[in-house]
């Protein structure tokens, strides 16, 4: 999948993964593409610029945390996200449902 | 500003010349472009451990690490449509300390040129820095005002001219011993804040201003002097000492903007960059 059929769907997809459980951003990446089944493979530096956008609208908030002998910023999910991530799902199932019908009619 | 003085040794390891271009490219406050500078390493030496952990070799994890995360230019763009907002208040903190800046040093340069003056006074006398035009009468009311306060002048045009002069000496170190205090208040704001104020400014902003302000100065006043003692035969002392002040400073934010740029020319190009 080209990184611009992405736009508008990065910032929930990133708050459905930091949602598991907190991480950072080198494992925040690796699980968007594992997850995707290597769909969802972006230039991984572009990440992070989201990354900071969600922390400065309150939907992430993140932390250094010392591991393996090196500082990593971790993120999670702030109460402002998890609200936006279920209102995001429920955005995304109508959608997909409704493009799912007009495609299924058109097959 | 956020900027550097030095570039990675050309043998340095590609991720240390990744963060050296990133660096150059970022904008914004010093610690968000150190947080992101430490996210970007922590990703790139976990993405190269990750790499070599599949059998690559050092030099082709680093490169697929490097690959994978996107050219310098691409993210730090990203960064600044992500993390550049057009806060006013540090716009307005910006000018004000850009305005101090210049005006503190603008206003220091003209003391000097005061203590300048009074070195070509006491080396050519007064009449060569200050003085009314040949010709000129006075009347007995100012003359005798020019000569209570200098004696020992011979004629009425020599005290005026000392008169003058001191005008010109103490008017300018007036205005130098003002400048210190602007920049020394600038100074202690830029401490008490623990910000560069002039952070969002681009790299050889001030420089440029510099250059061109005292530079351009320098060469008018250069001729203003010229033309005072061709054609009036004094007071080019004036004009010549502020234009020496004036040459130096641009000289100086010459050197300073000429080492802005060829440092940045010399780090520009991205050996190792992949925009994906």
């Amino acid at each position: 999948m080209k990184p611009e059929q992405l736009k508008g769907h990065l910032d929930p997809l990133l708050l459905a993964v930091i949602a598991g459980h907190p991480a950072h951003g080198y494992a925040i990446i690796s699980s968007l593409r594992d997850q995707s089944d290597g769909a969802f493979d972006l230039p991984e530096g572009t990440v992070y610029p989201a990354l900071h956008r969600l922390e400065r609208t309150g939907l992430v908030r993140s932390h250094w945390s010392d591991g393996k002998g090196r500082r990593r910023r971790v993120y999670e999910l702030t109460g402002a996200g998890a609200t936006a991530l279920t209102a995001a799902r429920r955005d995304w199932q109508g959608f997909s449902s409704g493009v799912q019908a007009v495609l299924g009619w058109s097959a | 500003m956020v900027g550097v003085s030095r570039a990675a040794a050309p043998d340095a390891d590609p991720v240390e010349r990744y963060l050296d271009q990133l660096l150059l490219q970022l904008r914004g406050r010093a610690g968000d472009v150190r947080r992101i500078l430490a996210e970007t390493e922590d990703h790139l030496r976990d993405a190269v451990d990750a790499g070599m952990a599949g059998g690559l070799a050092q030099a082709e994890a680093q490169a697929q690490a490097l690959a994978r995360f996107g050219s310098a230019r691409t993210v730090a763009r990203r960064f600044g449509q992500a993390e550049h907002r057009l806060d006013p208040v540090d716009v307005l903190g910006s000018l004000v300390a850009t305005v101090a800046w210049l005006g503190g040093i603008g206003l220091t340069a003209i003391g000097v040129s005061g203590l300048l003056a009074e070195a070509m006074g006491s080396a050519w006398g007064a009449s060569f820095v200050a003085g009314d035009q040949s010709g000129v009468t006075y009347t007995t009311a100012r003359c005798a005002d020019f000569f209570e306060y200098h004696a020992a002048a011979h004629t009425c045009a020599q005290a005026a001219a000392s008169h003058h002069f001191d005008e010109v000496v103490q008017y300018r170190v007036a205005a130098g011993v003002l400048g210190l205090l602007v920049l020394l208040a600038a100074w202690l704001v830029r401490s008490r804040v623990r910000r560069d104020l002039v952070g969002t400014l681009p790299d050889g902003f001030i420089a440029s201003i510099g250059t061109a302000v005292f530079g351009l100065a320098g060469v008018m006043l250069l001729l203003q002097g010229a033309s005072q003692a061709a054609f009036r035969g004094q007071g080019a002392g004036q004009y010549l000492s502020a234009a020496i002040v004036c040459v130096v400073l641009a000289a100086v934010f010459t050197r300073s903007l000429y080492r802005t740029l060829v440092h940045r020319s010399t780090l520009a190009p991205p050996p190792m960059e992949t925009a994906r």
